[in-house]
């Protein structure tokens, strides 16, 4: 892993995070966020050579991070992870889908078209094991 | 305040949400906690292209109202959902009047946004990013960077002009695809593949369809189809712009 690829996952984050009109005093902990994620994503990818699995540790560690920013900067954890999930979401390999199938490649598309479902499912999936999670402890501290 | 005004607040809120890009829970959320708010039994009903609310006062059973709202347009603004969420946990800590709420929620229709100009750069900057991710070269990314600039440009203009989502997607990526390969015949150094795709990464669904799937996981069937459904046409529209550039540049040069 070198500090030029995490600078760019880091802008790859903040510059989505102005598209899509975050407030501005969050940007820069959403482009930190980012960062984060992507760190963790390379460094395990690196060692377990599992796409699956390291975006799902990588989407837990992300949605960790905005759930806590969201309770200290009262903002909905949603500001956070939406920029930050940007570098890890299968845009391309949905389109490498496409691109495929319009070349006739139809092997190709089908291993692209399973690693977009398997690559989304599991940000999804690590994003609501945390927030579940957070949702029961809030209710537990606010029914005491 | 009557059953017909707390319902009217709680659906511009949810219309707000919605039109954001807010996830479906937090709508039927922001709705029914607005309409508790003021001692108001509802049910909503949210889809990404439609709300249904019914509320019924619980002081007197008889006065009911239903309402329904179709949406049309959805992008992703995270300033709007935050001031939201700010609005509705204030409303339930303590119930504004009718004209006063409705001044709020008009506020917050028109948020603050960034300027074009930071907006085209911001398009630009992801471009280079993500074209360096995917293993390019510095003048891949500053190509990509232009041809991304340009690509948010021009589908702001395609937009105004009133033409289908689909074309708008369309557009964006037989310009993607036409102008990386021109680029790449004349420079010999630059990676047609690596410029299209740091060109294409603002307009690809990877986010709507991860929040497909969420909606999914948290229930929301009807909701998760729908989205899924939108990402696909928009990824087919980009990819088909660009395979048919590719494909005349493969033949005819």
């Amino acid at each position: 892993m070198n500090l030029m690829d995490i600078v760019m996952a880091f802008l790859g984050s903040y510059c989505p995070a102005i598209l899509f009109n975050i407030e501005r005093k969050n940007l820069i902990w959403a482009g930190l966020c980012g960062a984060l994620g992507w760190v963790v994503y390379s460094s395990l990818y690196k060692y377990t050579n599992n796409t699956v699995l390291s975006v799902m540790l990588a989407s837990i560690t992300i949605s960790l991070y905005g759930e806590l920013m969201a309770r200290q900067l009262k903002t909905p954890a949603t500001v956070f992870y939406i920029p930050s999930i940007f570098p890890l979401v299968p845009g391309i390999s949905a389109y490498d889908t496409v691109l495929f199938i319009s070349q006739n490649k139809l092997d190709e598309a089908m291993y692209k078209a399973v690693d977009t479902i398997a690559t989304a499912g599991a940000i999804a999936f690590g994003i609501m094991l945390v927030s579940t999670i957070f949702h029961y402890i809030n209710k537990k501290q606010n029914s005491n | 305040m009557n059953v017909k005004e707390t319902v009217e607040i709680a659906m511009t809120a949810g219309e707000i949400l919605l039109c954001s890009g807010s996830e479906i829970y937090r709508v039927e959320d922001t709705i029914t906690r607005i309409c508790s708010a003021y001692d108001i039994e509802c049910e909503a009903f949210v889809m990404p292209t439609g709300i249904f609310i019914s509320g019924k006062s619980i002081s007197n059973p008889i006065d009911t109202i239903s309402l329904i709202k179709r949406i049309k347009k959805r992008t992703i603004d995270l300033h709007c959902i935050e001031l939201i969420n700010t609005f509705s946990r204030g409303i339930s800590l303590n119930p504004l009047t009718y004209s006063e709420a409705i001044k709020q929620l008009n506020a917050i229709k028109k948020p603050p946004y960034f300027k074009l100009m930071g907006r085209l750069i911001a398009a630009a900057i992801t471009a280079f990013a993500y074209c360096i991710l995917f293993k390019g070269n510095i003048a891949d990314g500053i190509t990509a960077a232009g041809i991304s600039a340009l690509i948010y440009y021009l589908k702001d203009v395609i937009n105004k002009a009133g033409f289908t989502q689909f074309f708008e997607y369309l557009a964006s990526g037989l310009i993607a695809g036409g102008i990386s390969l021109i680029a790449a015949r004349l420079f010999p150094v630059l990676h047609m593949n690596e410029i299209i795709i740091g060109a294409i990464m603002i307009l690809v669904p990877g986010v709507t369809i991860t929040n497909g799937i969420r909606d999914a996981l948290h229930g929301d069937l009807v909701a998760s189809i729908a989205r899924l459904g939108e990402a696909l046409f928009i990824v087919t529209a980009v990819g088909a712009g660009v395979g048919f550039t590719l494909a005349i540049g493969m033949n005819w040069m």
